[in-house]
């Protein structure tokens, strides 16, 4: 509750504990490792700035897709193992949308249904510039599916165990982890699909080479960026907003002052779930291509951004996605392209050392 | 009629029955207050009205009709209001974002009513923007006071508004009830400091092991030879 006793606590537990001090001290080493190649030419500033930017657009959908996950986490009180798979059903879904928007009378109706990979991408011709309303359709209803599974396996599965300790409603989310990815499996199909075609990117010139900023990792930026700002407004501005950050602050009361606790619980599943669809989609729309595991694959990578931020906290959930997603993408600096993801768990590693309660630790946004 | 009548009421939590053939009752903009030693069940009856603890058996109406098994929002409208005991405040938002989660139930936010409370405790309105959880502890408990009036209840239920509060607080807390009280709201406290609860109620009630044991008026039971010696240190 009170975060104010413990923001000294910085320091005091770098005092404490030796592995963080080393790890501390390898951190410095690091960067200053880094101004060395800078200046050295080893490393040139343009491969920086593009290790930079692709960081700045996978922590920025990362983020995204934590937000859902910070809050049931905040309202719930569990750790949603679904939440992947709700990223992977919103792209699917999505996907399929737009693949019927853009090809409808083209090509045979059940091939777009299943996004199959037999339907030619590069005759589909998805892209922003192409068949932007095919994208926007997609997008939506990417949301809105997400959304919909969202509420729906909260009142089959989640509901009947309201109540119910974190560990048993983390283990059902389990399960349902696995039905939803197999249903999927059996519904599409497990197989890597191509979703768009390539769009002309803009290059930057920066130093001694340039950046190319695709049309794509810009549309997954902006639209992130306005999702994040809209869940802030809501949850700032708003009755229900207010509500969900009463509830997460401190549920029995929520109660007692007259709240309709279980309308908040279903809001956090609709606006989490919308956003985590949405997610998915951008994911898939920067990539190029999804195959139904991949959100299962990038939960990991959700929770690390969620655990760094603060568990709970919406705004820890941003700003944890865009440290792991610059982490990783910055550690290619060092390590080869298998081993990047080393490099974004030892940060979630360090911080767990020097500040477990996060860096927006205690205080629960939502 | 009373406002809030309680008759031959058991409860608990689960399997384990606190409180066993309680009878209690507030009269309109009476002032009740529930004395007794620690685990006699003083909050669970509280707790009882508002749907947090077990009920099981007994009657408990609000004027003249029965609210057990209605929700705690259902229960609001009815006119009642409750204060718990501790973390009665919404630590991460802000003093006007709590006075206005305690007028959720309405449409539209009653100015009026936030602008009485203001007048009543102007601290709050000089902390308006302030998070709930920098306040101090006299202050948040001002706030949640102010918190259960922005309905402007007939019945106001406190569970001990003076725990955790430096002693000079204690009566500055206890002199607020007092006005609340006067201002026309029937007050239900529970209360440790037993002897300056029964000096300011109309009435009282001694509660020993789940059970009614003593009522009477505050000075009859604070004169009462017996009701001193057990409860009240002699």
């Amino acid at each position: 509750m009170s975060t104010r006793e413990e923001s000294g606590g910085v320091l005091s537990s770098v005092e404490l504990n030796p592995l963080a001090v080393v790890l501390g001290s390898l951190a410095v080493l690091l960067f200053a490792d880094l101004g060395r190649r800078l200046v050295t030419g080893k490393l040139p500033v343009s491969t920086l700035a593009t290790f930079l930017w692709e960081g700045v657009v996978f922590g920025m959908a990362i983020g995204l897709a934590g937000i859902g996950l910070a809050m049931t986490y905040s309202i719930l009180q569990f750790a949603n193992f679904a939440h992947g798979d709700y990223i992977t059903a919103g792209a699917f879904t999505g996907w399929l949308a737009a693949f019927v928007v853009a090809g409808l009378g083209s090509f045979g109706l059940s091939g777009l249904v299943l996004v199959s990979d037999t339907v030619p991408t590069g005759e589909l011709g998805i892209n922003v510039f192409a068949t932007p309303l095919a994208v926007l359709v997609g997008l939506a209803v990417a949301s809105a599916s997400s959304a919909g599974l969202a509420l729906a396996l909260d009142r089959v599965v989640f509901k009947p165990m309201r109540g119910a300790r974190g560990i048993s409603l983390l283990i059902a989310s389990v399960g349902v982890a696995l039905a939803l990815r197999h249903a999927l499996i059996v519904l599409f199909t497990g197989s890597t699909r191509s979703l768009t075609t390539d769009v002309p990117g803009q290059t930057v010139a920066i130093g001694d080479g340039s950046v190319t900023v695709g049309a794509h990792e810009v549309t997954l930026v902006v639209v992130a960026g306005a999702l994040m700002l809209s869940t802030h407004l809501l949850l700032r501005y708003t009755k229900l907003g207010t509500a969900m950050r009463a509830m997460a602050d401190n549920e029995d009361l929520a109660l007692v002052t007259g709240i309709p606790t279980e309308r908040v619980v279903r809001t956090t599943w609709l606006v989490g779930g919308a956003l985590t669809g949405a997610a998915g989609f951008l994911i898939a729309l920067e990539s190029g291509s999804m195959d139904p595991t991949f959100g299962w694959d990038l939960l990991l990578l959700v929770f690390s951004a969620v655990i760094l931020g603060g568990i709970g906290s919406v705004y820890g959930a941003i700003v944890g996605g865009i440290i792991i997603g610059i982490t990783r993408n910055l550690s290619l600096v060092w390590l080869p392209s298998e081993l990047v993801l080393v490099g974004a768990f030892g940060v979630l590693i360090f911080m767990l050392l020097v500040r477990p309660q996060g860096l927006v630790g205690g205080v629960k946004t939502v | 009629m009373s406002l809030l009548a309680i008759e031959g009421l058991d409860a608990g939590y689960g399997d384990l029955q606190v409180l066993s053939d309680v009878d209690m009752a507030v009269g309109s903009e009476e002032y009740i207050a529930i004395v007794g030693p620690n685990g006699a069940g003083k909050s669970t009856v509280m707790r009882t009205v508002f749907g947090l603890a077990d009920h099981m058996d007994g009657e408990i109406r609000f004027d003249g009709e029965g609210i057990h098994g209605l929700r705690p929002d259902q229960v609001i409208t009815r006119g009642l209001n409750y204060v718990p005991q501790s973390d009665n405040v919404f630590p991460g938002l802000t003093v006007r974002e709590n006075l206005e989660m305690g007028a959720y139930i309405l449409d539209e936010l009653p100015e009026d009513r936030l602008e009485s409370v203001y007048d009543r405790f102007p601290i709050l309105y000089e902390r308006v923007d302030q998070a709930a959880g920098s306040l101090s502890g006299g202050q948040q408990q001002m706030l949640a006071m102010g918190r259960a009036l922005m309905l402007d209840p007939d019945l106001l239920l406190l569970d001990e508004p003076s725990a955790g509060l430096a002693p000079d607080l204690v009566a500055e807390t206890l002199d607020r009830v007092d006005r609340i009280n006067d201002a026309g709201t029937a007050v239900l406290i529970v209360e440790q400091n037993a002897k300056e609860a029964l000096r300011r109620c109309d009435r009282g009630y001694v509660l020993v092991d789940g059970g009614n044991r003593y009522e009477d008026t505050g000075d009859a039971l604070l004169t009462n030879q017996q009701v001193r010696e057990d409860f009240l240190g002699g």
